[in-house]
């Protein structure tokens, strides 16, 4: 697997064991899984169902933990945090798109978006200016009071998306996020994406089945029988 | 506001918001703490009323002079001598006495008499105090409604007001056939809703003829100058021989008599809305459990945005708090419409018929309110605690 030499790994994967237990019997999914991903970077990952593409980014995220090896993202070790630090560490660092949204569908698109920010020390008309800055930025500028279910496919994932960035996090978690779309829809989602990772310096790490949104990131991984092989890097 | 304040609030608006998608679930939640509620509230008012009606009966600045080794008025009895030997002392008693000198007080004696009602031909056994006509006056806001007192040696009766109103046989003027004997209503009596008004009072010696008790003396009352100068009195009545003797602040005689029976009925209710508040604390459990199901996945999704265990179990709890505080309020509402001044009546003192209202008092609705949120908390508790522990891996799997 080759790494980027330029740059300082911003997330750094050694030796990472996990497996499932059913019963009596342990089923391993990774069994020293090894992954470097540099600060600004976009990386697709793919493989079959099974394959462990979901528990890497739950890993990832920190609402999973590995039965072995370092997990550090930026300075952080969160292979060695309790569940009470990955909380707080998901709340300032990260931003996650899920393939379903995930929107409360009893709160506003803005109401929504704002979730993340009420873990800040901000005042709710700093909320509201953020809110509504970020709203603009994925096109849903005046659309905040519209609940989830008036809205399209395409417009939840851009919510969610809005969610996903208004904390202003490094690290940007992708779950399958043109996975419910049609491709009008998801090609506006894909290069909502491309645009934070370019623009705005995001890490992405976005897991597909898809090798249309996979081609949007700079890197395409294979993960398979808990190894990675990478299929594609962008210039 | 700090962050989990917020985060609290947000995930409960958010479960709020989302109550209508359990409608029917949390309806019922809410109906079986107000039944809880109801009856409890219905059985504290019942105590609460039957301690008002007798505590408001006793007056501290009154003392009641038992005979016979008891402490009720029934099986009492002050012999002729031992009342001559009080009326005789002249050291300071405590005791009030008027321009002659004597001693404010009013022999008495209870009699049970059975009054045949002439609809359903059924008999109620009332108390009939005669006292010597002194007696009406040792009684602290009593006060004519109707008519007039009894005049001495006369057969006449005057009837509390709680008892006029139940009986229509005992307007002012009618005759009552009370033992043997026609009585006249001479008139009737307030004491603001106390035990009182639940007797009937006639002259000493006409009751003592009219039911063959010629002598007899059941209590004797006397005017204290203060409350406190019942301990004076006390050390007096041991110079008395013959019989043993009892002093009492009427207020603390009544207080007795209340408290057994009000505990009766406590003991009555408190069981029956606990048995009942487990089937309730089952139902908010169940509510609460279809909540914390319906909603997986959302407070998965808030936990993996960083939200906090502890708003997630406080969000939870505070949902089945609300829920049964709403059935708390709706339980106390109806039970207020429906027993608050309802009037009851039970055996009382002097094996007698005893009406009182049931009252609905502050601490009555506290005291049920408490354990409608009580049932919210238990049954909150522990889906609130599994808000808190959701597998978020598993719970967003479930949209997966």
């Amino acid at each position: 697997m080759t790494e980027n030499l330029n740059h300082q790994p911003y997330i750094d994967l050694k030796g990472i064991r996990k497996g499932y237990r059913i019963g009596k019997e342990s089923i391993p999914i990774f069994s020293g899984l090894d992954l470097t991903i540099a600060r600004s970077d976009f990386v697709a990952v793919m493989g079959p169902s099974g394959s462990g593409k979901s528990t890497l980014l739950n890993m990832l995220a920190g609402i999973d933990s590995p039965d072995g090896g370092q997990l550090r993202i930026g300075s952080n070790r969160l292979d060695q945090m309790g569940e009470s630090a990955r909380s707080s560490w998901r709340a300032h660092n990260m931003g996650i798109v899920f393939q379903f949204y995930n929107l409360l569908p009893m709160l506003t698109a803005a109401e929504n978006v704002e979730l993340p920010l009420l873990l800040k020390p901000l005042s709710a008309r700093q909320r509201r200016v953020r809110v509504e800055a970020v709203l603009d930025l994925v096109g849903l500028a005046g659309r905040g009071r519209q609940y989830p279910a008036l809205m399209s496919g395409g417009q939840q994932q851009r919510v969610g998306i809005a969610r996903a960035i208004v904390a202003d996090p490094a690290l940007l978690l992708c779950d399958e996020p043109t996975g419910d779309l049609d491709r009008t829809s998801a090609d506006e989602v894909l290069a909502m994406l491309a645009f934070l990772n370019r623009d705005l310096g995001k890490t992405i790490v976005m897991v597909t089945h898809d090798p249309h949104a996979a081609r949007q990131a700079r890197r395409t991984l294979h993960l398979d029988k808990g190894q990675f092989s990478e299929q594609r890097s962008a210039a | 506001m700090s962050s989990t304040t917020r985060q609290t609030l947000v995930m409960l608006r958010a479960n709020l918001l989302g109550l209508p998608h359990r409608l029917a679930i949390s309806v019922s939640m809410a109906l079986s703490v107000a039944l809880v509620v109801a009856v409890l509230t219905g059985f504290l008012a019942m105590a609460k009323g039957f301690e008002q009606a007798l505590k408001g009966a006793g007056s501290p600045g009154v003392a009641v002079i038992l005979g016979g080794g008891t402490n009720q008025e029934t099986g009492s009895e002050i012999s002729p001598d031992a009342i001559r030997a009080i009326e005789a002392m002249r050291d300071d008693l405590g005791v009030v006495r008027d321009a002659a000198g004597n001693l404010v007080s009013s022999r008495e004696i209870v009699v049970p008499v059975d009054l045949r009602l002439a609809g359903d031909g059924t008999g109620r056994t009332l108390a009939l105090r005669g006292m010597d006509t002194s007696g009406p006056s040792l009684r602290d806001g009593v006060r004519l409604s109707a008519g007039r007192l009894f005049r001495q040696g006369s057969r006449e009766i005057v009837v509390g007001d709680r008892l006029a109103g139940e009986f229509p046989g005992f307007r002012v003027g009618d005759k009552v056939r009370l033992g043997v004997i026609d009585w006249t209503v001479a008139g009737h009596f307030s004491t603001g809703g106390s035990a009182f008004e639940s007797e009937i009072w006639a002259d000493l010696d006409a009751v003592r003829t009219g039911f063959d008790r010629q002598g007899q003396v059941q209590s004797l009352r006397l005017r204290l100058d203060s409350p406190t100068s019942i301990a004076p009195l006390k050390g007096a009545l041991s110079a008395v021989t013959g019989t043993p003797l009892l002093a009492i602040a009427e207020a603390d005689l009544y207080a007795a008599q209340s408290g057994r029976t009000a505990d009766l009925i406590r003991l009555f209710g408190w069981p029956i809305a606990l048995l009942m508040s487990v089937g309730a604390t089952a139902g908010a459990l169940n509510t609460m459990m279809s909540s914390v199901s319906d909603r997986t996945v959302e407070i998965a999704t808030v936990r993996t945005l960083g939200f906090g265990r502890l708003a997630a179990f406080a969000a939870t709890l505070a949902e089945a708090l609300l829920l049964s505080l709403v059935g708390a309020a709706i339980g106390i509402a109806t039970s207020w419409a429906a027993f608050n001044g309802w009037q009851a009546s039970t055996i009382g003192a002097n094996n007698a018929h005893m009406a009182f209202q049931l009252s609905v008092t502050a601490d009555v609705m506290a005291t049920a309110g408490l354990l409608g949120l009580a049932i919210g908390a238990i049954g909150g508790a522990l889906p609130a605690f599994a808000a808190a522990r959701l597998p978020l891996t598993a719970a967003l799997r479930a949209r997966r």
